[in-house]
């Protein structure tokens, strides 16, 4: 081969090595763009996928500025009822609305107007406002009817929903594009306004910012009138408080001067039985001295007329040592003397004592002691006096074949005694003055036997001597019952 | 030699008594009549006249720096209505302090370097560790306000800084200096003596979608990305609401949705809010953005910001050397704010689990954080930085 051919053959080498090299770069590039046209392609949808998350987040976003919003707007809400619910001074519940707590409610213009006495509207609670706009947006409320109308009926006006016309006026009279103009009412009605509000850079009103608005607007009003009503309930109660101070003070004179009467007259009642029962034993004395006959014959006419002074004599010793008994007890000058008592044997000694009266009348007795009942300290004597007091006065309205009974019965720590008899009763209207002083229940067997009016009295104070209680019951024409109680003190 | 630090903080709705009582808590937890230092922050509720006014009534401090912002980070809270004071006394920490004011009318590199000059003019022959400023937040370009400073106090020096802040309508942000308040102002102190400094920053959001490349920007003025008018971005992600980025004052897209910017060998992507959209579709961003960076969306959630606070606060701790903190201070985006709503006191409580629950804590929700950025070269430059956390600790 000669160098020529090589030459040719090298040259042929050559540029088949450049083309097919050439080929092979072309194919490269092919395959680098479409490589990179794929990456473009990914890039793309990476952008595609970036966009729905940005979307998603800006979503996530505005809902978490929300719910922040809500929640301090809650928070706050909850914070402020608790704080307004626990007084009931109208003062206080605006001290209390912390103007702070007030701004966490999410608005920068807060507005409270609240009706004085004379239905003028002024601010209690001012944050964001100057005072001379106060006055012109309380002028302007109060010119506008139809406002105050809605008002009145508990409409919530907010930029959100409310017609054009009334937006742009509520807008421009407290200078903010996001609001909430709420009604603060009470059972009478419009007692005033809540505003709040924010211009059109802070945030705008979200879902539930109304409801808010409402609800603290009525727990205001709520915590207001609350708060009148017991104003006007403690001037009330003042005014009885010194109706009942000037009462009782007249209460108290007259008891002072009616126990000075009561003291004068057991003093006055003391000194004349005393004074009058020396000359009466005297009469008594000498009329049995005369009785006797030692200082000669008496005739028999004279003896009739010496009885009935002794039988006499004998009655009045009697209704003196009652009226002196009563006195002392009620001036507390006798002291009971307390010894053991077996109330059943003292209840069978006054029966022994009152079995020929008892016979007189053909009365039948019962008596129905229970046997749980212990031994009690009593004054025996007094006691036997009750017993006496009641079963004579028993004997004396009942009629003949009737019965009385005595019971007795333990309860706690007392015993309750009911002494009843089949009498005739006693008329209702006399029931509570029974145990007065010198009070006889007019009927027929009164008028016919002497009585002191005193019994029945004695009997009261001996039973309240012994720290007991004693009432009646009664039916007319069909029997009375006397319930005393007497303490069990062993 | 020893510091004594006390803050105070009230939530009273007038300013004087509110103002009054931060002080006179922040004075009891001192335990010193004298006081060095004030660090005065407050919400946009109050005026701010009549806080500065309470204050010089109420007690004598020698110097007075602060700002407005969103929100209070207290140890136990997070406040988005007060004002909080964070006083000083301290034999071995020196202070230097100063302003500058006009922002919006003098050129901001040339204002960066005054201000520079003047606080080490106040600050002296000691050795200085930290710059720390607050910048009205309504300033668009704090790149150039940061070069000025670099200018002067060397380009790897720490400076750490906040955007006062205000409702996110960037209407009211304002600035404390001394006896008077001012707007479009700047304000900032140095830290020296014998102290140790950590700093540490994060911000925990991530890139989302396809990566796009920054075409044409002018300093903080992004006007292409893919040849395309920059504003089409936040258009095609976000259609109808992208109309926010027009309007003025800051919007929840922008904020929670910033601009990440890839720089070859930084750990993080740094973020840059579209504070508004030009007509011809260009964004106006808070700091300076390079051309041919790679640009995303970014997205950030409330765990993944938990995490870079965790980080950050770790950080500041190990560059204390061991030694404990006296004062911990935050500066966090009022982004995180909106993005954590009710559950920010919880990223507070990871901070305080790192320094301990007894350390001193202040911080404040800016609109817009400076702070030094890990790189490859092993330096800590300050940058720019949004939607951030930045914690400064002094042991």
């Amino acid at each position: 081969m000669g160098t020529l051919e090589m030459i040719i053959l090298i040259g042929a080498f050559v540029i088949f090595s450049l083309i097919a090299g050439l080929l092979f770069a072309i194919q490269q590039l092919q395959k680098s763009q479409e490589s990179l046209k794929k990456i473009m392609k990914s890039f793309e949808r990476l952008d595609e996928q970036a966009k729905l998350i940005v979307k998603t987040d800006l979503e996530l976003n505005k809902a978490q500025e929300e719910l922040d919003k809500r929640l301090n707007g809650l928070d706050a809400l909850q914070k402020t009822s608790r704080r307004i619910t626990t007084t009931l001074d109208e003062n206080e519940i605006f001290q209390r609305l912390d103007q702070s707590l007030m701004m966490n409610l999410g608005f920068e213009k807060n507005l409270i107007l609240i009706q004085d006495k004379y239905a003028r509207l002024q601010p209690r609670i001012n944050i964001g406002f100057y005072e001379k706009d106060i006055a012109v947006i309380i002028s302007h409320i109060q010119k506008n009817e139809e406002l105050l109308k809605n008002l009145q009926e508990g409409q919530t006006f907010s930029s959100g929903n409310i017609s054009h016309q009334r937006k742009e006026f509520i807008n421009q009279l407290f200078n903010a594009d996001y609001f909430i103009l709420s009604p603060i009412l009470t059972k009478n009605g419009l007692i005033g306004i809540i505003f709040v509000g924010n211009s059109a850079y802070s945030s705008s009103l979200t879902e539930g910012d109304e409801e808010i608005i409402s609800i603290l607007a009525n727990q205001i009003g709520q915590a207001i009138e609350n708060a009148r009503l017991f104003e006007e309930a403690f001037r009330a109660s003042q005014i009885l408080e010194t109706k009942v101070k000037e009462r009782t003070q007249q209460l108290a004179k007259a008891l002072e001067d009616v126990q000075n009467i009561s003291k004068s007259k057991s003093s006055f009642i003391s000194a004349v039985s005393h004074e009058l029962r020396t000359p009466l034993t005297s009469i008594k004395g000498y009329a049995s001295i005369l009785m006797t006959g030692k200082l000669g014959d008496v005739p028999e006419e004279v003896k009739k007329r010496l009885e009935k002074i002794n039988m006499h004599s004998d009655n009045l010793v009697q209704f003196i040592n009652n009226l002196l008994d009563i006195s002392r007890i009620e001036s507390g000058r006798v002291e009971m003397n307390m010894t053991k008592c077996n109330l059943s044997i003292m209840i069978e000694s006054v029966h022994d004592l009152l079995t020929p009266q008892l016979k007189e009348k053909n009365i039948e007795w019962q008596a129905h002691i229970d046997p749980r009942i212990p031994e009690m300290l009593l004054d025996q004597h007094q006691v036997e006096r009750i017993f006496i007091n009641l079963v004579s006065n028993a004997i004396k309205f009942t009629p003949q074949g009737g019965t009385i009974s005595i019971n007795a019965q333990m309860n706690n720590n007392a015993v309750t005694i009911e002494v009843s008899d089949t009498g005739i009763g006693i008329p209702e209207k006399d029931l509570t003055r029974l145990f007065e002083e010198f009070y006889r229940v007019e009927n027929e067997i009164n008028q016919n036997v002497k009585g002191t009016g005193l019994g029945l009295s004695l009997v009261r104070k001996i039973v309240q001597a012994h720290k007991g209680k004693i009432w009646v019951t009664s039916q007319v024409n069909k029997g009375t019952t006397f319930h005393f109680t007497l303490p069990i003190q062993q | 030699m020893s510091s004594q630090i006390g803050i105070g903080f009230s939530s009273h709705l007038d300013a004087e008594q509110a103002a009054t009582e931060a002080i006179l808590q922040a004075q009891i937890g001192l335990g010193s009549p004298n006081i060095d230092l004030i660090i005065l922050l407050s919400t946009i509720h109050y005026d701010p006249q009549t806080v500065i006014q309470s204050i010089h009534q109420t007690i004598h401090c020698k110097k007075l720096i602060g700002c407005s912002t969103a929100g209070i980070i207290l140890s136990e809270s997070v406040q988005t209505r007060g004002i909080a004071i964070l006083a000083m006394v301290s034999d071995d920490i020196h202070v230097g302090i100063s302003s500058i004011e006009n922002l919006d009318k003098i050129n901001l590199e040339d204002a960066g370097k005054e201000l520079a000059r003047n606080i080490l003019s106040d600050f002296g022959p000691h050795s200085r560790q930290i710059f720390l400023s607050f910048i009205d937040g309504q300033i668009a370009d704090y790149s150039s306000l940061l070069k000025g400073l670099q200018g002067i106090f060397g380009n790897i020096f720490p400076i750490i800084g906040a955007g006062s802040s205000d409702d996110l309508r960037l209407e009211k942000t304002f600035q404390f200096y001394q006896n008077h308040t001012s707007r479009y102002s700047a304000n900032g102190l140095i830290l020296g003596g014998q102290i140790n400094v950590g700093i540490g920053a994060g911000h925990g959001w991530r890139p989302l979608g396809k990566p796009r490349i920054i075409t044409k920007t002018e300093k903080n003025i992004i006007k292409e990305i893919d040849g395309k008018k920059a504003a089409l971005l936040y258009e095609q992600y976000f259609e109808d609401k992208a109309l926010d980025l027009y309007s003025t004052g800051l919007n929840q897209m922008t904020i929670l949705y910033p601009l990440g910017v890839y720089i070859e060998g930084n750990k993080e992507y740094l973020l840059r809010n579209a504070i508004q959209g030009l007509e011809d579709g260009s964004i106006i961003c808070q700091g300076d953005v390079p051309s041919g960076a790679e640009v995303h969306i970014m997205i950030g959630n409330k765990e993944s910001c938990r995490n870079a606070a965790l980080e950050a606060a770790q950080e500041a701790k190990k560059n204390l050397f061991g030694k404990p903190a006296k004062l911990v201070i935050i500066i966090e985006s009022m982004s995180r704010l909106k993005l954590l709503g009710r559950m920010a006191h919880q990223e507070i409580a990871i901070i305080k689990q790192i320094f301990g629950a007894t350390t001193p804590l202040l911080g404040m929700y800016s609109n817009g954080e400076i702070c030094p950025f890990e790189s490859v070269d092993k330096f800590k430059k300050p940058l720019i930085q949004n939607e951030s956390i930045v914690i400064l600790a002094i042991g």
